[in-house]
Parts: structure tokens; sequence; C-alpha cells
């Protein structure tokens, strides 16, 4: 990256004394957005910090939503299910609809390779 | 560009699998973030907290596809951070573009200070300039 010096110490420090901390690190968030499309060849310094603050604002406002929906189920316990419903309820989270009705077979892929042992095997 | 980020699980399926830490976000930092809109007694599950990585994930590669298609179409290499909200205004988050506009601008505030007191610095001191 060019950017170096004096913008890492601002990424790292500068901001974070007056806007708060970053709460999401800079750099997964970037390896996120360079494997979403072949498309992506350089990111400029300040998209994952834009990143950073526009996910803590996705993640508000899911959890938000989830929350209302586990109220409504009488829990305290926010739970997978109350997330996949308030995707579905929400027509801005369409695009999360695959993801959640595959959540189970995502964390089955996870335990998989935590264990090394072959994906399919496990599925089917 | 291929990069290697290092992170490809070498197990019978080659590069098939991809190691959790590599495309999600820490699940401690977003369990934080989750625990910080609820009220105190509200528990998260897990589970919850793993369906809202994904969730996370998928966000950054639905905006980030967006924005870099924009960068492709006007023949430029870089995503900004201009690109990223106005990514997040055409795909309907209208609400998040606003505040991320202000944070961008306050960021790059703080950029041009940082980079003119680094500057006095270098010149020797804080004495006027001739």
């Amino acid at each position: 990256m060019r950017q170096a010096g004096a913008y890492s110490k601002l990424l790292c420090g500068g901001i974070s004394r007056r806007t708060g901390p970053h709460s999401l690190p800079l750099a997964r968030i970037k390896k996120i957005m360079k494997k979403s499309s072949e498309d992506v060849k350089m990111i400029s310094g300040v998209a994952p910090i834009v990143f950073s603050k526009a996910c803590e604002l996705f993640i508000e406002e899911l959890t938000r939503r989830s929350w209302n929906i586990a109220i409504d189920g009488k829990r305290r316990t926010l739970n997978k299910d109350d997330v996949a419903s308030a995707v579905i309820a929400t027509d801005l989270f369409d695009f999360l609809i695959d993801l959640v009705s595959n959540s189970h077979a995502n964390l089955v892929a996870g335990e998989c390779v935590a264990s090394n042992t072959n994906v399919f095997d496990s599925i089917f | 560009m291929v990069d290697n980020i290092g992170g490809s699980s070498s197990n019978d399926n080659g590069d098939f699998v991809i190691k959790e830490q590599d495309r999600l976000l820490p699940i401690a930092n977003v369990g934080r973030i989750m625990k910080h809109i609820l009220p105190q007694n509200a528990k998260i599950s897990k589970e919850s907290k793993e369906t809202m990585q994904e969730c996370v994930s998928e966000f950054i590669s639905f905006v980030t596809s967006e924005a870099s298609e924009k960068c492709r179409k006007e023949r430029r290499k870089t995503v900004n951070g201009d690109d990223i909200c106005w990514a997040l205004a055409t795909l309907g988050f209208d609400d998040y573009a606003e505040p991320m506009r202000r944070y961008l601008h306050r960021y790059r505030e703080l950029e041009v200070d940082k980079i003119n007191s680094n500057n006095q610095e270098i010149r020797g001191g804080n004495g006027p300039h001739a």
C-alpha cells in the first residue's frame, strides 16, 4: 500500500482520539473487500474506515430488529432464528436471505475446517 | 490481480474451504457492537453472533461489488470512500450514507490537521514561518 507513515499513524491513532476507536479491524475489512469481486483492484486507505462505521450501523440495525422479534416472542436471549426472521422481514436485507437460510450449512462448513474433515461428508 | 491472503486451508478440498478468520470479522468485536445496542439484561446466543458475522461479511461484499463496478465503468482503479458512500445510497442504505459522508468529511479534516502538524515538526518547531 502506498499510504504509510503519517497515514498509518492517523489510521491507528489520530482519528481514534477524537471520534472513538475503530471497533472493527481495518485489515480484515480490506481482505473481505478484496475477495468480494474480481473488479476490485485497489482500495483507498479510507475505504475500510468508512466501512468500519457502516458495518457498525448495519450490525446495530439488524440487532435492533432481531431483538424486537425476540421480545415479541417473550424472550430475553437473542438467537439465530431472530436474526433470520429480521432479515426476512426487512426488504433492505433481501441480499441476506439465502445466507440466513443457508446458515446451518455454513456453520457445519466452519466446523469442518476446524476439524479438518470433508465438508460434504458432514452435510450429506 | 490475485492476492495471496495466506489463509487458504490446505486440506483435501484444496482451495474450496477458506479459513473463517479470513472471511469473517472477529466474533468478539461483532458481539461487542451487538451488546452495546441492546438492553442491559439482554443475552446473545453464540449462534446469533456467528450469523451476524456472516451477515456483515456479506454486507461488505455486497456494497464493495457495487462500488467497484462503478469504478470499472468509470475506468478508475481505486475504490475510495465516496464510492462506498455512493454504493450505500444506491443499494438502499440511505440512512447510513449521510452519517458516512459526515464521518468521511471529519476524517479528511483530521488528516489535513495531522499532516500540517507533522510538517510543522519537520520544519523545526512552531515558530513563525518566513
